[in-house]
Formats: structure tokens, C-alpha cells, sequence
């Protein structure tokens, strides 16, 4: 059994307030949630918190109040401990498709996204030259989205919203579609994302369990509550967490050759059934 | 390459075979109607001695030009015009003005030239007005269905980048759909080719190739007729070229295939 690596929590980066959106029918119901800042000695050590449900439960729409897309009928999400609800562009969203301006060179979508963040055209250039080389994009800048790898494709929709959001970033089911070794290869890019500033925090929404527990220090399990029967009642809300940390399973590059991260994910899947 | 799958639907085949294929059905063509018993049409040689007639003693190439410039004016302000109704038509406040002019497409141009006429009080003008008056209602119509049809994450996109409002309208219309706007545009070219001889004749003493057409058909000079559509065409071709090859400059994205190239 692996000792769990030491750390603690700071101050609270993102708080997800009885969130409620409703339809014809309740489809979020009362989520509440709530990322802090983790610390660890010598460390630049980032939040990534992966968000796992069922297909049409909610998670999309969950996206979209926490970057702001939508204002949830009630409750509200917060960033930074501050009072007011978050706005678009706070939160970096790379949705699945990972959109990008085809009409625009790889450039030409960095420096976009870099200038309106307030940049003078200096700054904005040095930001854009760092993410490129960090990204091994370095040849990409002058080619279109059309002419990238899914892969290069994912990590320019990455590096834009890194350039215009303060530290969040939103990613809908970026493993979807992969061979193992492309989710490996997904994984060390938001593993190393998160490691490259303190207070980057990365929510990901997955179906994938194998992955979320290889980069996750928290999992969130949205679903809705059954009634005696076993009927869903209720819009979705967390359902559960699992505080990955604290149970010594985060950060560890070699979690897959432990036993405990395969009797998490067989109850996690085994849960999953019943969300 | 085997000769039968030529006939087979979605046949792979070479560009080389492509040319000769149409080049031998063009010669194929010309060689039947030249050879025909059959006198409906002129032949292509009496067309030709039209043509050199028409160019000769009818001003042809004068009258050539003087459509050609109320052709590009109405393309220029037609699509000027539609490309504004369709920004406008992302707020609101502007999306029932666009559904109107849209909707204006099933309307033929009686009444309206007497309306234009009385605005604008010149032959040119006139034309100008009426034929991209004709132009802009059907692009509109193809530019509010392809802005239907733009996902909604698009918008969301450009809202997490910080944009708001007119600068998403910017991004998604104006350069996001440029490529668009540019083939809209060649397909309003030939529409205002084909509209050309109706607006030509209600103003025929200001001149222009499609008046010319309307006098060689009233006499019934079929070669002359043939002559002209056929100058129609060979221009039209060449402007439908020169659209793409412009579109291909200032859209280089829409030629662009993926390379390959790891994860």
C-alpha cells in the first residue's frame, strides 16, 4: 500500500451553489460542490476534478452553468471565493469537437484569444510563443485547424483557452474516441496543464472511469435519487465523491499497477449502474 | 482504369481522365449538331458568322460592356446588402426584416420596376437597382439558412473567448463565413446573368447585351440570338472562375487537406 502523498488545502478556487436548471422537468437539481486550492511542499500542484454520469443526465448542462454559458434558475457558481456568479470567458471550455476558427492559422487563434485577455500585443505574442513550445506546436503556427491531428487539434483548443481564462478550464469528454495510447498521451497533457500553475483547475466531463482515475484528485458522480421502486426521481445532483487525495490514489504516474485503482474502478462502474 | 467503371456511380478516377472525357463528349456535341439533318438550331458555323456580324455592325463588345458593369455593380451591392440583413438578423430586433426579404424571392419584379424607376430616374440606376433587388433576396435566403444551421457551440466558442454580441457576429459571419458569402456570390453572378435580358428590356434604349438579345429574338435572327447567349456564357464562365479563384485567396482554409501528422 502506497502512502498517500502529503498535502493540504488552501483557499477555495470554485464553488458550485444548490444549482438548479429545470425544463419540462427538473434536470439539475440542488448540485453543490466545491474545488479548494490543493498544496503540496515543492510543488506546483493544480486541481483536476472529474465529473462522471450517465449519458443524458445533465453533465452538459452542468458545463455550461460553471462557465457561465448559462444562468442556472437557481444557485449559483463563484470563482475565487468572490460573491458574484461567474462570467463567460472566466472559464476555459474545450468543448468535444474541440472548436477552434477555421478560418483563422493556429496563430491567429492563440494571439486572439491572448489579446482580448488585455495583453499588449508583446505580452500576448510571449504567451502564445510559450504555449506553443510547451505544447510541442512549435511548426503548427502558421497551418490551419484543417491541417492538424486530432491530437495537435486538442491541444491548440487547449492552449487558446489557457490564454483567455483565469486558471479554469472546462473539458467535455476528451477521451472520447481514443485509442489507449491517444489517451495517454490526453492524459499527460492535462496532468502536465495542471502541474504548470498552482491554480490551475481542469473539471472534466467523462464517461471514460479508467481515465478520470488516472488524473483525478476528485471525483464527482452526478445522478439522480431513486425512489423506493428504483425509479429515477428528481433532476441530477452529486450523487457522490470521492476524494482521490485523501485515499492516496492521486498523482501517482504508475496508479494503473495498483490494485486499488481496479476496485475502484469496478465500483465505480458498479455504481454507475445505479446513477 | 478499366472503361466500365466509368459508368459505375463514384467511380474513382483521374483528373486526366476527367479532361479527356469531357472533351471528347464536347466534340461529340459540336459533331452532331454540326452534322445533324435536323435544322432546328443554327449550326455552331452560322453562329460563328453571327457573332462576327454582331460584333462588327451591332456593338457587341460595347454592349458587352455596359452590362458587365451593371452586372458587377448589382453583385457588389447585392451582396453588401445581404451580408448586412444577415448580420442584422443575429439580434432579434432585425431577424422578422430578414425573414421578409427572404421572403421576397417568390415575388416576380412587376410593380417594383415602377416603384425603382420613380426612385432612381435613370435607365442605369434602374437596372442596377432591380437586379440586385432579384440578387439579394435569394441570398439572403441561403446566408439566414446556413446561420440556422451554425451549431450552437460556435457561439459558445467565441463567448468563452470573451466575445460578445456584434464581435461574435464579426468572428462567425463575417469572417467565419466569408467562404460562403464568396460562393453565394458566384451563384448570384449567374443569377444575374439570367436576369439580365428581363431588366435590360424595360430600359432597351440604354442598351446592353441582353437588349440586344431581345431585338435579335424579335426578328427571329436565331443565329445572332445563339451568338449573344453564347458570348453570355463564355463571360460568365470566366467571371464564375475568377470568383473561385478569389474565394481560393481569401478563403485558403477551404483547399486545405489534412496532412498527417502523430498525436
Amino acid at each position: 500500500m502506497n502512502a498517500a502523498p502529503a498535502y493540504s488545502l488552501g483557499e477555495r478556487l470554485l464553488t458550485i451553489d444548490n444549482v438548479s436548471v429545470r425544463y419540462d422537468r427538473p434536470i439539475l437539481d440542488g448540485v453543490t460542490g466545491h474545488i479548494d486550492n490543493i498544496r503540496r511542499q515543492g510543488l506546483m500542484q493544480g486541481q483536476v476534478v472529474c465529473l462522471l454520469g450517465p449519458s443524458g443526465i445533465g453533465k452538459s448542462q452542468l458545463f455550461r452553468c460553471i462557465a457561465g454559458l448559462q444562468r442556472p434558475h437557481s444557485g449559483s457558481v463563484r470563482l475565487n471565493g468572490s460573491g458574484r456568479e461567474v462570467q463567460p470567458g472566466e472559464v476555459g471550455v474545450v468543448a468535444q469537437d474541440y472548436p477552434l476558427f477555421d478560418h483563422r492559422s493556429v496563430w491567429s487563434n492563440l494571439m486572439l484569444a491572448a489579446r482580448r485577455h488585455g495583453r499588449d500585443a508583446h505580452e500576448a505574442t510571449e504567451a502564445c510563443l510559450a504555449l506553443l513550445k510547451k505544447f510541442g506546436l512549435t511548426d503548427c503556427g502558421l497551418r490551419h485547424p484543417m491541417m492538424l491531428s486530432g491530437g495537435q487539434r486538442q491541444r491548440v483548443a487547449i492552449a487558446q483557452q489557457l490564454l483567455c481564462s483565469s486558471h479554469f478550464l472546462l473539458m467535455d469528454e476528451p477521451f472520447s474516441g481514443l485509442d489507449p495510447l491517444s489517451k495517454t498521451a490526453v492524459c499527460n497533457t492535462l496532468v502536465d496543464v495542471s502541474t504548470s500553475h498552482e491554480l490551475n483547475t481542469i473539471i472534466v466531463v467523462t464517461h471514460d472511469i479508467e481515465s478520470a482515475i488516472r488524473i483525478a484528485d476528485q471525483l464527482w458522480l452526478l445522478g439522480r435519487s431513486r425512489d423506493a421502486q428504483g425509479n429515477p426521481v428528481g433532476g441530477a445532483s452529486i450523487q457522490e465523491t470521492y476524494d482521490l487525495a485523501a485515499m492516496g490514489l492521486a498523482w501517482d504516474p504508475d496508479i494503473e499497477s495498483r490494485p486499488e485503482f481496479h476496485d475502484l474502478a469496478a465500483a465505480l462502474k458498479a455504481r454507475f449502474a445505479t446513477l | 482504369m478499366k472503361l466500365v467503371n466509368l459508368m459505375l456511380p463514384f467511380a474513382p478516377v483521374r483528373a486526366r481522365w476527367v479532361r479527356l472525357l469531357v472533351a471528347a463528349q464536347v466534340a461529340a456535341a459540336l459533331a452532331l449538331w454540326s452534322f445533324s439533318g435536323y435544322r432546328a438550331l443554327p449550326t455552331p458555323g452560322e453562329i460563328g458568322g453571327a457573332w462576327m456580324d454582331l460584333v462588327r455592325h451591332q456593338d457587341l463588345l460595347a454592349e458587352l460592356w455596359v452590362s458587365l458593369r451593371v452586372s458587377l455593380m448589382a453583385l457588389g451591392l447585392s451582396t453588401l446588402a445581404a451580408v448586412t440583413i444577415a448580420c442584422l438578423s443575429t439580434a432579434p430586433l432585425f431577424m422578422p426584416l430578414a425573414r421578409l426579404a427572404a421572403a421576397l424571392r417568390f415575388l416576380g419584379f412587376a410593380g417594383f420596376t415602377y416603384v425603382f424607376m420613380l426612385v432612381s430616374g435613370d435607365a442605369i440606376v434602374l437596372r442596377v437597382a432591380i437586379l440586385a433587388f432579384g440578387m439579394t433576396v435569394f441570398m439572403v435566403t441561403a446566408l439566414l439558412a446556413d446561420l440556422a444551421a451554425m451549431p450552437r457551440g460556435r457561439i459558445d466558442h467565441c463567448r468563452t473567448l470573451g466575445m460578445q454580441h456584434w464581435r461574435i457576429t464579426g468572428e462567425l459571419v463575417l469572417l467565419g463565413k466569408a467562404d460562403v458569402i464568396l460562393d453565394l456570390a458566384r451563384q448570384n453572378a449567374a443569377i444575374g446573368w439570367t436576369l439580365l435580358t428581363l431588366v435590360e428590356g424595360l430600359t432597351r434604349s440604354a442598351g446592353g447585351i441582353g437588349a440586344l438579345l431581345l431585338n435579335q429574338n424579335r426578328y427571329f435572327l436565331l443565329a445572332g440570338v445563339f451568338a449573344i447567349q453564347a458570348t453570355i456564357l463564355v463571360v460568365g464562365l470566366a467571371q464564375d472562375a475568377l470568383l473561385a479563384w478569389a474565394k481560393d485567396i481569401a478563403c485558403p482554409w477551404r483547399t486545405l487537406d489534412k496532412e498527417p501528422s502523430a498525436t
